[in-house]
């Protein structure tokens, strides 16, 4: 068997395409996850009892479901319950509602990680809620946060993968085309590798500089 | 040319039920294919250190087998147990052969590269015969026609393939019935709104149930038989758009497996010859198919 | 939701536990081989395990799993579906596992090693008698945590031809047109085996010894 990655690479276009399309869901599905978490974590940590216990089962799902079987169940499954989204939006949305789950824990462990005396002394101090949450606890948890966090970002990358068995036009599922097209299998997936590969190191390289700035300033 | 018909030098008895029209060139058809398997043979004698597959598969005493299994009525799962005309047909072929059938079940994007890669001997599929995939893969004689039509849901208002137009449809990426699809979308002045690309036909007859999209493009055979599971969801939509064409389970092109595939061809030339693949086709369509022994230049 | 559809489903799932299984403890002994070559001294073999551990962690599951199923064959080895699957998902879990481990080896404390040196250990022996369980009792709660993710993981090994649950959803949604009830029941079997596994280690991590200096 000998390879030939010249007839991939000349598909270079639609493979760029694909690209596109898994770094546009990447960083919308993260940046709605981060936020979408942020919210429930904070909703759990200030919300009340009720509220926490209404909001564990949802988060303890997410998390103990292969993310396969979510995209699945919402796009599948949707349309039976009226649900019928485009398999791009269905994507978007499954990434950010399983990371959602991931980032509220994470978010959670840096409430935790805040020592209860700093936020007791700005209570004492007269600090609203809302400054509290400004002024105290972000700024301690954030060197925390930041390391789990871009981890799972990377995760997110990864998983978007899957988004291919419900036919949205990424990375793999273009790469796999072009390479059932032409006839070239064991290249489309020696490049798809090396692709992710190396996004991933260099999204993993990216947050190391964050994380050495962001320390540099707290310092 | 009598003795240069190399391995298919056996009488072949349902010759006379070839049907007539694009299939008048049979007896040049013959003497490419004697040609081929001359060259075959020449090969293979060059190539000694390959073992051949015949040889090894009734030594293992096993004919491993790749196939999807969501390409109803051939291959599919019912009630969780894998069934199909595929499972006859080979059951009869491994009964004749005097070997086991082992089945490896994949995606079909996998399917392909697992029979280059050498994961199993043959791949069940079947696969539409395309000049293209000739070039690749040696096929069996045809098992069923596979004429693409359109599949369009129950009560949606389209009565010809062309109502497509302007509308979303879909496909199974990879497959033939895909690339015809297309090419049958860019003949329309108003182009289908998109053609989704599914890991599996399964998946996108279930997206017209969702209501996603209003068509796919697939073989006659299996649209008939989806269509008639579930008849207030799907219809078939006549005429056929697509090209005349055939079914044949594809296999390794490589002289090493010739011994093989022509066990295979021998195998099911019989079954069509005794009655046993009519009955088969009774039994998964319904309906039976005129079919050429051998297809040698594929319209498509 | 039928009986019959349910006791597919749970049938299904003993591949998917068998699969995880068998994975996680290859995957702990590879990340263990991989964490003595980091901390060999050999440049080489650090180096090596880098890489190795660099790219199963970079590259989408679907993607290794893919790629192993179709490259062994080329250089000659070709595997039933079974085994490539628990190749793809051990050398995935290796990487993350011999990451996790290395918090661990970290953090054994410098004297036990010297006094075990000191006590005619060899470099290897010291690894492998007093590291290395150390490490394993140390990122034990990671050991579980990375259970789940293997579990969960196993979703996607029916690319090589194995039917598991996923799969098996996957086939009865196909087969009855009903994917909301089957994915839904999917999930729920899903969840009752990762909350058992995760109970299952809360309890092993309250039964085991402490760790010596803590």
């Amino acid at each position: 068997m000998s390879f030939d990655f010249a007839v991939i690479l000349a598909k270079l276009p639609q493979i760029l395409s694909g690209l596109g399309v898994t770094i546009l869901i990447w960083v919308g599905g993260t940046f709605a996850a981060v936020v979408l978490g942020f919210v429930v974590a904070t909703l759990r940590r200030f919300g009340g009892r009720g509220i926490e216990v209404i909001l564990r089962a949802p988060i303890e799902i997410l998390r103990g479901t292969p993310f396969l079987v979510q995209i699945f169940l919402l796009y599948f499954g949707g349309p039976y319950i009226g649900l019928r989204l485009d398999p791009w939006l269905a994507g978007l949305l499954g990434i950010s509602i399983y990371g959602a789950a991931y980032y509220a824990e994470i978010f959670r462990a840096g409430f935790q990680s805040v020592p209860v005396g700093h936020v007791e002394a700005a209570e004492c101090a007269g600090l609203s809620r809302n400054q509290i949450i400004t002024a105290i606890l972000l700024p301690e948890m954030a060197l925390l946060v930041l390391p789990p966090a871009l981890n799972m970002s990377v995760i997110l990358l990864k998983e978007t993968a899957l988004l291919s068995l419900i036919t949205v036009p990424e990375l793999t599922m273009t790469v796999q085309a072009i390479g059932s097209q032409q006839y070239a299998f064991v290249e489309s997936l020696v490049i798809l590798a090396l692709v992710y590969w190396a996004l991933v190191e260099l999204a993993n390289w990216l947050g190391r500089y964050a994380e050495r700035n962001l320390s540099k300033l707290s310092a | 040319m009598q003795m240069d018909r190399g391995a298919y030098g056996r009488v072949d008895t349902s010759q006379a039920k070839a049907p007539e029209g694009p299939h008048r060139e049979f007896d040049m058809r013959r003497q490419l294919i004697a040609a081929a398997t001359g060259a075959a043979l020449f090969a293979s004698a060059m190539a000694a250190n390959a073992q051949d597959a015949l040889d090894r598969v009734m030594d293992a005493g096993v004919l491993k087998v790749g196939t999807e299994t969501a390409f109803a009525p051939f291959d599919f799962i019912d009630a969780g147990e894998h069934t199909g005309l595929n499972l006859d047909v080979f059951e009869e072929i491994g009964k004749d052969m005097g070997v086991e059938i082992e089945w490896i079940t994949l995606d079909w994007t996998g399917v392909l590269p697992g029979l280059e890669a050498g994961r199993f001997d043959v791949v069940a599929g079947p696969a539409t015969i395309t000049a293209d995939r000739m070039q690749r893969y040696r096929f069996s004689s045809p098992i069923a026609e596979a004429t693409v039509a359109i599949l369009a849901c129950a009560d949606c208002d389209i009565e010809t393939p062309e109502d497509i137009a302007g509308k979303p449809v879909g496909g199974a990426t990879g497959t033939a019935q895909l690339a015809q699809l297309r090419e049958f979308a860019a003949t329309l002045d108003t182009p289908p709104t998109s053609i989704g690309e599914y890991v599996s036909f399964n998946e996108s007859y279930a997206d017209i149930a969702a209501g996603r999209i209003v068509a796919v493009a697939n073989s006659l055979p299996n649209i008939a038989f989806v269509a008639q599971q579930r008849p207030e969801v799907f219809k078939v939509v006549k005429p056929a758009f697509g090209t005349p064409a055939y079914f044949g389970y594809p296999g390794r092109i490589e002289p090493e497996y010739a011994t093989l595939m022509d066990k295979i061809d021998e195998i099911l030339l019989a079954m069509k010859a005794d009655g046993r693949m009519a009955t088969l086709q009774e039994k998964w369509f319904g309906t039976t198919f005129d079919m050429p022994d051998y297809i040698i230049e594929p319209k498509i | 939701m039928t009986w019959k559809l349910f006791s597919l489903l749970l049938e299904a799932s003993l591949m998917t536990i068998l699969v995880s299984a068998v994975s996680i403890l290859m995957g702990l002994v590879m990340a263990i081989v991989l964490s003595g070559l980091r901390m060999s001294g050999s440049r080489v073999a650090d180096a090596g395990a880098g890489v190795f551990i660099s790219f199963f962690r970079g590259v989408p599951l679907l993607v290794q799993l893919l790629l192993i199923f179709n490259l062994l064959p080329v250089i000659g080895i070709t595997l039933p579906s079974l085994a490539t699957a628990i190749i793809g998902l051990s050398l995935c879990t290796a990487a993350y596992q011999a990451e996790n481990l290395r918090g661990g080896f970290e953090g054994v404390a410098p004297g036990l090693i010297e006094s075990a040196e000191m006590a005619g250990f060899t470099r290897m022996q010291s690894f492998i008698y007093i590291r290395t369980p150390i490490a394993l009792r140390m990122t034990f709660p990671a050991l579980v945590n990375e259970a789940i993710l293997i579990l969960k993981a196993s979703s996607l090994v029916s690319v090589v031809g194995l039917i598991e649950l996923t799969k098996m959803a996957q086939n009865l949604s196909a087969s009855t047109y009903r994917p909301l009830p089957i994915f839904a029941a999917a999930g729920v079997i899903y969840l009752a085996i990762n909350l058992v596994v995760a109970a299952i280690g809360q309890r092993a991590e309250n039964a085991l010894p402490g760790l010596p200096g803590k």
